[in-house]
C-alpha cells in the first residue's frame, strides 16, 4: 500500500462533530476533556484544547487551515514545524475519536 | 440463610447471611450501636456459605458471595468469619454502589469540613483516620469516602475500622477495650483487628461535609510535604475509585469539582505524632 506523505496529511480534512463535543475542565497543570459519546476522560495540554476550540463550528479543516486559525492568536514559530505538529495532533485526535475525517 | 443480620452503614443497607452463627454474633456485637434495621429492604445481600456441603462442619471454609461476587475469591477459615463479612460488604460497595462516586479513601471531619486521605494499602490512611477520630475529629470512614454527585459533599461510610499488623497495638492503646474486636491472626493480609468508631461517628453517619483538604499519606518515610497538582490528584482519585467510569459525566463533574475546590498534598511521615503535626499544620494553612 502506498504511504501517504506529509504533504498529503496536510491536505486531509477533519471536522469536529457536534456529538463529539467534550466537556472541558481546565486544571492548574492540564486540561481534562470528558467525551460523553465514549465515556472516556482525556488529559491534554496545549495545543489540543486550543485546536478543538477552533473547530467547534464543525467546518472541515485541513492542518493548514487550523494552523492559520491558531496563528491569529498565537505565535507558533516557523510554519513548517508548527504545521507538522498540528497535523500530528489531528491524527492523534482522530485516533481517539475526538475529531473525524471530513 | 440460617443466620442473618441487617445493618446500615452510612447510606447503604446490607443483609448479611451466614451458614454459621459465629460471624453474625461477632457482627451484632461490634455493630450494636448502629441503627436497628430489622425488616428493612437492603441495598445488598452478602452471603457467607460453605465452599462445599462438608465444609460447613469439617474444617469450615467460607466462600464470600452475594449480589456481587468474585468467582475466584479465596475461601477463608471460619475463624476469620468477621473479616469475611466485612470483606463481603466492601465487595458489594466496590462493585455495586452507584449513588455516589466511591473513593478508596479515609475521611475525617472538623467544623463541617472534611479531610480526605487516599493511598494504597499500607499507606497509613486508615490508622491515621482512626487516631484522628480519637483526637477531636469525627471519623467519617477508614476505607470508602462517598462523594455526592449533586452537592459535592463527602458522605460518611463509618464501618468498623480495619487495623492491620503494627497499627493494631497503636490504636488499641488509644481506645477502650470494648471498642475492639477479636484479634484475627494470620489472615491473607496479616493480623487484623477491628475497631468500633466512636458513638458520634455512628450517630452522625448520614451527615456529610464539604471536602477541604486532600492528602496522600505515606507511612514509614522521613517527614516531607509535597504539593500535588490538580491533574495528578484527579488521576490518582480516578485510580482510587471503583465506579468513576460507570458514573459517566456526573462522576466527571463531581471529581473535577473536588480537585479544583480542595488543595492537595502528599505527606510522608515516620510516626503517628509526626503525622498529627503535619495534618494540624496543613489544616490550619490550607483548609
Amino acid at each position: 500500500m502506498q504511504q501517504e506523505g506529509p504533504a498529503m496529511d496536510r491536505m486531509k480534512r477533519y471536522r469536529l462533530d457536534r456529538r463529539d463535543s467534550c466537556r472541558v475542565c481546565p486544571l492548574d497543570d492540564l486540561v481534562l476533556l470528558y467525551h460523553p459519546r465514549s465515556g472516556q476522560t482525556h488529559m491534554v495540554i496545549s495545543p489540543v484544547p486550543e485546536m478543538l476550540e477552533r473547530m467547534v463550528d464543525g467546518a472541515p479543516v485541513t492542518a493548514s487551515d487550523l494552523h492559520d486559525r491558531l496563528a491569529r492568536d498565537y505565535d507558533l514559530g516557523p510554519r513548517d514545524v508548527a504545521l507538522a505538529q498540528v497535523a500530528a495532533q489531528l491524527e492523534a485526535l482522530e485516533a481517539l475519536g475526538l475529531v473525524c475525517a471530513a | 440463610m440460617r443466620h442473618e443480620l441487617t445493618l446500615r452503614i452510612g447510606p447503604a443497607t446490607f443483609r448479611v447471611g451466614s451458614a454459621w452463627r459465629a460471624p453474625i454474633d461477632a457482627l451484632a456485637r461490634l455493630y450494636a450501636a448502629y441503627p436497628d434495621q430489622r425488616g428493612a429492604i437492603a441495598d445488598f445481600t452478602v452471603r457467607l456459605q460453605p465452599t462445599s456441603l462438608a465444609r460447613r462442619w469439617v474444617r469450615p471454609s467460607i466462600f464470600i458471595t452475594g449480589d456481587h461476587g468474585l468467582a475466584d475469591a479465596a475461601p477463608m477459615s471460619l475463624a476469620h468469619g468477621l473479616l469475611a463479612a466485612e470483606m463481603g460488604m466492601n465487595l458489594q460497595m466496590a462493585l455495586g454502589w452507584r449513588r455516589h462516586l466511591l473513593l478508596h479513601a479515609s475521611s475525617v471531619e472538623k467544623d463541617g469540613r472534611a479531610l480526605v486521605m487516599t493511598g494504597e494499602s499500607g499507606s497509613g490512611k486508615s490508622t491515621l483516620a482512626a487516631l484522628l477520630g480519637e483526637r477531636g475529629w469525627r471519623l467519617m470512614g477508614d476505607e470508602f469516602a462517598l462523594l455526592d454527585l449533586d452537592s459535592g459533599a463527602i458522605l460518611p461510610f463509618p464501618r468498623l475500622v480495619s487495623l492491620k499488623n503494627r497499627a493494631i497495638d497503636v490504636v488499641a492503646g488509644a481506645v477502650a477495650a470494648d471498642r475492639m474486636g477479636p484479634l484475627l491472626r494470620a489472615t491473607a493480609k496479616g493480623d487484623i483487628r477491628h475497631m468500633v468508631p466512636r458513638a458520634d461517628a455512628v450517630a452522625r453517619m448520614t451527615e456529610g461535609a464539604a471536602p477541604a483538604l486532600l492528602l496522600f499519606p505515606r507511612f514509614g518515610h522521613q517527614a516531607e510535604v509535597r504539593p500535588v497538582g490538580q491533574g495528578e490528584a484527579f488521576m490518582r482519585l480516578t485510580q482510587a475509585s471503583t465506579n468513576y467510569v460507570a458514573l459517566g459525566e456526573p462522576g466527571f463533574a463531581a471529581l473535577t469539582r473536588f480537585v479544583t475546590g480542595a488543595p492537595a498534598r502528599a505527606i510522608d511521615f515516620p510516626s503517628g505524632e509526626a503525622a498529627f503535626d503535619m495534618v494540624d499544620r496543613l489544616w490550619d494553612e490550607l483548609a
